[in-house]
C-alpha cells in the first residue's frame, strides 16, 4: 500500500522524472530546436560536417533577446547549407546557455570546448561574456561576438574573441554627439549596476566632461529596482536638459514613466541596453519621443528585408534587436573559413582578423588591432507612435 | 526645487510607499505573533496578489474598461483568492511543521517561496509584464507637491486598508482570539477556541492585505515581474521589526517609517538609490541590536 | 525497545537498501576499501572523461568544500544562516583584489582570504549574539545582502563590473590553468574540508556546538559559553567559504557581483538539509544532488529552481532530518 511517510523517496524520484519529462517535452515543441539544417530537402552531397557552437542566454531574464540571436545564426546556418555548406562541409551547430550570469558562461563554455566546437557565435551579457575569453583563448577557439560591448572585453581578450558590435566607447560618442546636437548642456546619468551599463554610463560621463559639459545627477540602481522616485526628486532639482539612462528596458521603463509623471520635461536617451521594442511597451505613452542609441535595427537595414521575412517565416516572432548582428557574425565565421581554407581554429583565427570589409547586414565589418569594430555602428532611434523610428 | 519643497515631495513618496510596505508587514507581525514563524514567502503572496490582478484586468478590460470600477473589483476577488491561496499553504505547508523546530519550518517557508516565484516565473516566461489601467497618469499641483490622480487614490486606499485592519484587530472577537493566540496556544487550545481555525483566518487576512498592497504597486509602478516580492518582503520584515514586531500597529508605523526613512536618506548626497537598500538593511540591524522589540514592543524575554 | 525498532523498520525496497548499506559499512574494513576505491576511482577519474564533466565534477568538489562551512554553521550550530555566499564572497574578493590589483601571488592571497573571513564572521556573529532562529535567519539574509550590494558599489570592487585579470596560482613552477588542475585542486581541498569537518565534530567545540543546537539554555546552565561558541562557529564555518572563494576566483579569473546573490545562498543551504544537516556525508550527498540534478536532467533547464523548491518542501515535511539517514533500524520524524 502506497504510505507517504515510508514511499516519500518514491514520490520523490517520482516527481522529479515527472518534471524533467514535462521539461523535455516542452523543448521538444519549442521550434526553435528544430534543426534547420536537418531539413530532409537538403540531404545533399555532404564531404562532411563542421560544428559551431552558439553561446547565448537561453534562460534567465534576457532569455528573449539570447534565443532571439539563437534563432538568427541557426537561419544563417540553414541558408549556407541549403547552398552546400561551408567547402562542402555540412554545417551542424551546439547552443550552450550562459543565462546572463558569469558561473553559467564558464560552464556553457567549457561545454563547448569539450564538444570541440571549430569557432563560435554569440555574447549578449558583457559579464557573462567576459569569463569566457580567457576559456575560448586557452583552448585556441575564435569567438565571434555579436552583442556583448562593454570595453572591458577588450582588455580581457587574449585575441581569439571579435567584437562585431561596436563598443561602449563608441556608444558614449554617438549619445554624446547627439546630446550636442540637441544644444542640451547638463545631463543626469544612471544605470543598473552591471557590467554593461556601468561601463557605458563611465564612457558616456568621461567623454561628456572632455567635451567641457556638466554631469548633475548620477546614481546606480539595482537590476529589479522599481521605485525611482528618489532619482527623479533629484532630477527635478537639478533639471539637467537631458538623461541618459545606460541600463535594460525594465527598469528603462519605469525610469522613464516615473520621471515624466514627476514632471520632467527634458530629453530622455536610452542605450541598447534597452533597444527592445519591450522598453516602449512597458512605459506606455510615456515612451514618446524617448531617443535611444541602438543597433542597426532589422527594420531600418535596407539589406535587411529578405532576411526578416525568412525569419518570420522559420520563427514564430520578429527578429530582436540583434538578430542582424548574429546572422553577420555567423556569416563572417563562414566567410573567414572560405578566406582561411580550412577548418583550423588558429587559422581561422588569423582569416577573422585580416577581414576587410566584409559586407553585413549592419555594414562592412574591419577590426582594429583591438579585435574591435573598425566603426561605429549605433544609429539614434527614437519612439514614436508605440515603436522605434531611424533618426537622420 | 527649493528644500522644502523636496522635503515635502519625499515625505509624500515616503507615506506612500511607506503604506505599501506596512500592509506587507502587517501580514508578516501577525503570522509571526499567532505562530511564530515569519514567512519567507509573504513577499511571493504580495508578488501573487499583483499578478492575479494583472489576470483578471486583461479578462474584464475588453468589458468593462480598466478604471477605477474594475480595479477595486479586482482588488477585492484577488484579495478574496490570495487570502485563500494563503491559507492552502498554510494547510499544506506549515501546519503540519508546527510542532516542529524553528529551523525546519523557516527552511519551509524558503520553500515555498521558491515554488511560488518559479512557477510565476515560468508561466510569465521570465518577463517584466505592464499593468495597464485606463487611469490618467497627468500630475497635478497641490501646494508645492507634484501628485497624481493615482498615488491619491493609493495612499488613501492603503491607509483605510490598515484603519480596517486596526478596528478588526481591536474590536472583533477574531481579533481578541488572534492576540490570545500569540501570548499563549496552548492555554486557548484548552479554553476551547479552535485555534487552527484562527490560524487560517490570520492567513487569510494577512494574505488578502498583501495582495491589495501587490496590485496597488502594479498600479502605481505600472509593471510587475516574478521576484519583486524578495525585495518587498525583506524591508516588510525590517518595517515590522522597527515598530514591534507581533504587533499591528507596530507593523503600520514601521512600514510608515521605514518609507520615510528611505524617501529621506536616499536625499542625502552620499546615499543616493546606490545605496538605498543598504541603508534600509542597517536600519534592520539596528535596531535588532539595540531594540529588538521595536518601538511599540513591551520587553519581553520571551520575544527573543 | 526491540518491538520499536521491529515496527519503525520499513517494507521500503530504498530503505532497506541503504540500511543494508549501513550494516555493510560498520565492518570497518569494508568501509576503508571504499573510501580508497572511491578516492582511487576520483583520481584517475581525469584520464576518462571529458572536459566538460570534470569541469561539474570540479563544481561538486567545490560545492562539499562550502557546503560543509555551512553545515558547521547549521548542522553543527543550529543556527541558520541565509547569507552564506556573503562569507564566499568576501574570500574570493580579498584575493581577487589582492591578485588583480596589487599582483600578489596567489597562495599568499589565502592567509588574507582567512582573516577577512574571521573578521566578517565576527562582524555577523557580534549583533546577532542573543538572537534567536528566526531572527538571525533574516539578519543573515541582510548581511548577504549588504555586503552583495557593498560590493557592487565600491570601486575597489571593481563595481558593478567586477574583478578581472585575477592571476592563475603556480604551483612547483607548473601554471594551473586547465580544468584538470582545478579538478585535482579542489579535489584536495575537499578531502581536506571533510576531514577538517571531521575532527570538528568529534571535538570539544564540536560537542558545545550540539549542546547550544539542541537546548541553548541548558547548555548556558552547563557552563557553556553560548556567545563565543556559537562565535567559533561563526569564524570556521566563513573560514570554509573564504577559502573556497579564493579558489574559485582563481579559477574564474573575472569575479562579479553576480555570483554572490541571494539565489546562491539558497543553493548551499539547500545542498546541506537536502542531504542531512549535520552530516558529513550527508552535506556530500545533498551537494551532490544540487550540483548532478540540472546536469543529469539537461531538459528542466528553466524548471531548476522550481524543482528544488518542491524537493525542499517534501523533505522538510516528511523528512526533515535529510535523505541521509541518522541511524539504521530507526527512522525518526521528529
Amino acid at each position: 500500500m502506497f504510505n507517504l511517510k515510508t514511499h516519500w523517496l518514491l514520490l520523490l524520484v517520482a516527481v522529479l522524472f515527472a518534471f524533467a519529462a514535462f521539461g523535455c517535452g516542452e523543448e521538444a515543441a519549442d521550434p526553435v530546436d528544430d534543426d534547420p539544417a536537418e531539413d530532409p530537402a537538403d540531404e545533399a552531397e555532404f564531404e562532411g560536417e563542421v560544428l559551431i557552437g552558439i553561446m547565448v542566454p537561453t534562460t534567465g531574464s534576457e532569455a528573449a533577446d539570447g534565443t532571439d540571436m539563437e534563432n538568427a545564426a541557426l537561419l544563417a546556418v540553414e541558408e549556407i547549407n541549403e547552398a552546400g555548406g561551408v567547402m562542402g562541409h555540412r554545417v551542424i551547430t551546439t547552443t550552450g546557455d550562459d543565462g546572463c550570469d558569469p558561473s553559467m558562461a564558464t560552464a556553457a563554455a567549457s561545454q563547448l570546448v569539450s564538444e570541440e566546437v571549430v569557432a563560435l557565435v554569440g555574447g549578449y551579457c558583457s559579464g557573462a561574456t567576459l569569463p569566457t575569453l580567457a576559456i575560448y583563448g586557452e583552448a585556441g577557439i575564435p569567438f565571434v561576438i555579436a552583442a556583448s560591448n562593454a570595453t572591458s572585453l577588450i582588455d580581457e581578450n587574449p585575441g581569439w574573441g571579435f567584437m562585431i558590435n561596436s563598443t561602449g566607447l563608441d556608444q558614449a560618442a554617438t549619445a554624446v554627439a547627439k546630446f550636442q546636437e540637441l544644444g542640451v548642456e547638463t545631463i543626469g546619468v544612471m544605470d543598473s549596476g552591471d557590467a554593461y551599463s556601468a561601463d557605458l554610463k563611465e564612457q558616456t560621463i568621461l567623454q561628456w566632461e572632455e567635451a567641457g559639459y556638466e554631469v548633475v545627477a548620477d546614481d546606480t540602481v539595482q537590476r529589479g529596482e522599481v521605485d525611482f522616485s528618489a532619482f527623479v526628486t533629484t532630477i527635478m532639482s537639478t533639471q539637467p536638459d537631458g538623461i541618459y539612462w545606460t541600463g535594460y528596458q525594465a527598469e528603462g521603463a519605469l525610469l522613464i514613466r516615473q520621471l515624466r509623471e514627476g514632471g520632467y520635461e527634458g530629453v530622455i536617451m536610452v542605450g541598447d541596453g534597452s533597444s527592445a521594442q519591450e522598453l516602449i511597451d512597458l512605459a506606455g505613452d510615456e515612451a514618446e519621443g524617448v531617443l535611444c542609441t541602438g543597433p542597426p535595427l532589422t527594420d531600418f537595414l535596407p539589406a535587411a528585408q529578405n532576411f526578416i521575412q525568412r525569419y518570420e517565416e522559420s520563427f514564430p516572432r520578429e527578429p530582436g534587436a540583434y538578430a542582424a548582428l548574429t546572422y553577420d557574425a555567423a556569416r563572417l565565421l563562414f566567410d573567414a573559413m572560405e578566406r582561411a581554407g580550412s577548418f583550423d581554429s588558429a587559422e581561422i583565427r588569423d582569416a577573422l582578423e585580416a577581414t576587410d570589409g566584409f559586407e553585413g547586414l549592419a555594414g562592412p565589418i574591419s577590426f582594429t588591432d583591438q579585435n574591435t569594430l573598425a566603426r561605429s555602428n549605433f544609429v539614434i532611434l527614437e519612439a514614436r507612435d508605440g515603436r522605434w523610428a531611424l533618426v537622420e | 526645487m527649493a528644500i522644502h519643497e523636496i522635503l515635502i515631495q519625499q515625505l509624500f513618496n515616503g507615506l506612500l510607499i511607506g503604506s505599501f510596505y506596512g500592509l506587507v508587514a502587517i501580514g508578516y507581525s501577525m503570522v509571526y505573533g499567532i505562530i511564530k514563524l515569519l514567512n519567507f514567502a509573504h513577499g511571493d503572496i504580495y508578488m501573487l496578489g499583483a499578478f492575479s490582478g494583472l489576470v483578471f484586468l486583461s479578462i474584464v478590460a475588453p468589458t468593462i474598461g480598466a478604471g477605477w470600477g474594475s480595479l477595486i473589483l479586482g482588488m477585492l476577488i484577488s484579495m478574496l483568492l490570495v487570502g485563500l491561496v494563503g491559507v492552502f499553504i498554510q494547510r499544506v505547508a506549515y501546519r503540519p511543521m508546527l510542532k516542529a523546530p524553528r529551523l525546519s519550518i523557516l527552511i519551509t517557508a524558503l520553500a515555498v517561496s521558491m515554488i511560488l516565484y518559479n512557477t510565476i516565473m515560468l508561466l510569465s516566461s521570465g518577463r517584466f509584464l505592464p499593468f495597464r489601467t485606463e487611469i490618467s497618469t497627468e500630475s497635478f499641483f497641490l501646494g508645492p507637491l507634484r501628485l497624481t490622480e493615482t498615488r491619491v487614490v493609493l495612499i488613501v486606499a492603503a491607509f483605510a486598508l490598515m484603519f480596517i485592519m486596526h478596528m478588526f484587530i481591536t474590536k472583533t472577537m477574531y481579533g481578541k482570539a488572534m492576540r490570545a493566540i500569540s501570548l499563549d496556544r496552548d492555554t486557548c487550545q484548552l479554553m476551547g477556541i479552535d485555534v487552527y481555525k484562527i490560524i487560517a483566518l490570520t492567513f487569510f487576512v494577512g494574505s488578502a492585505l498583501a495582495a491589495a498592497a501587490g496590485i496597488m504597486a502594479g498600479v502605481y509602478y505600472g509593471t510587475i515581474h516574478f521576484y519583486m516580492g524578495f525585495l518587498i518582503g525583506l524591508k516588510a520584515f525590517t518595517a515590522a521589526v522597527i515598530g514591534g514586531i507581533g504587533i499591528i500597529p507596530g507593523a503600520m508605523l514601521g512600514g510608515l517609517l521605514l518609507g520615510l526613512l528611505e524617501a529621506f536618506g536616499t536625499q542625502i548626497p552620499f546615499i543616493g538609490t546606490v545605496w538605498k537598500d543598504v541603508f534600509s538593511f542597517a536600519f534592520l540591524i539596528l535596531f535588532l541590536i539595540f531594540k529588538p522589540n521595536g518601538l511599540l514592543g513591551r520587553s519581553e524575554s520571551e520575544r527573543m | 525497545m526491540a518491538d520499536i525498532n521491529k515496527k519503525a523498520k520499513t517494507t521500503n525496497p530504498f530503505e532497506s537498501i541503504i540500511e543494508a548499506l549501513f550494516v555493510f559499512f560498520e565492518k570497518k574494513i569494508n568501509m576503508y576499501a571504499f573510501i580508497v576505491l572511491a578516492v582511487g576511482f576520483l583520481v584517475v577519474f581525469p584520464n576518462v572523461s571529458s572536459r566538460f564533466t570534470q569541469e561539474i565534477m570540479t563544481n561538486l568538489f567545490f560545492y562539499v568544500v562550502v557546503c560543509l562551512g555551512l553545515n558547521i554553521i547549521v548542522g553543527y550550530a543550529g543556527l541558520l544562516h541565509l547569507g552564506y555566499a556573503a562569507f564566499f564572497a568576501v574570500g574570493a574578493y580579498t584575493t581577487g583584489i589582492l591578485s588583480s590589483r596589487m599582483g600578489m601571488d596567489f597562495w599568499l592571497t589565502i592567509p588574507f582570504s582567512i582573516v577577512a573571513a574571521v573578521i566578517a564572521g565576527l562582524a555577523i556573529g557580534f549583533p546577532t549574539l542573543r538572537l534567536r532562529g528566526d531572527y538571525l535567519a533574516i539578519v543573515t539574509l541582510g548581511f548577504g545582502e549588504i555586503t552583495r550590494l557593498t560590493i557592487r558599489n565600491l570601486d575597489i570592487t571593481g563595481g558593478a563590473i567586477g574583478l578581472i585579470g585575477i592571476q592563475r596560482p603556480v604551483l612547483f613552477g607548473i601554471t594551473l590553468n586547465q580544468i584538470t588542475h582545478f579538478y585535482y585542486m579542489f579535489f584536495i581541498l575537499a578531502i581536506i574540508a571533510i576531514i577538517v569537518s571531521y575532527r570538528l565534530e568529534n571535538s570539544r567545540m564540536g560537542r558545545a556546538w550540539e549542546y547550544i543546537r539542541e537546548d541553548e539554555d541548558a547548555a548556558a546552565a552547563m557552563g557553556i559559553n553560548v556567545v563565543t561558541t556559537r562565535l567559533y562557529a561563526f569564524i570556521i564555518g566563513s573560514s570554509f567559504g573564504a577559502v573556497g572563494g579564493s579558489f574559485f576566483a582563481a579559477k574564474m579569473t573575472a569575479i562579479s557581483p553576480d555570483s554572490f546573490m541571494f539565489i546562491h545562498s539558497v543553493m548551499f543551504l539547500m545542498a546541506v538539509v537536502l542531504g542531512g544537516m549535520g552530516k558529513i556525508p550527508g552535506v556530500v550527498l545533498g551537494s551532490m544532488l544540487v550540483v548532478l540534478i540540472p546536469e543529469v536532467a539537461r531538459g528542466i533547464g528553466p524548471y531548476r529552481l522550481l524543482i528544488f523548491g518542491f524537493l525542499l518542501l517534501i523533505i522538510m515535511l516528511y523528512r526533515p532530518q535529510g535523505i541521509w539517514p541518522d541511524k539504521p533500524a530507526i527512522s525518526a520524524k521528529e
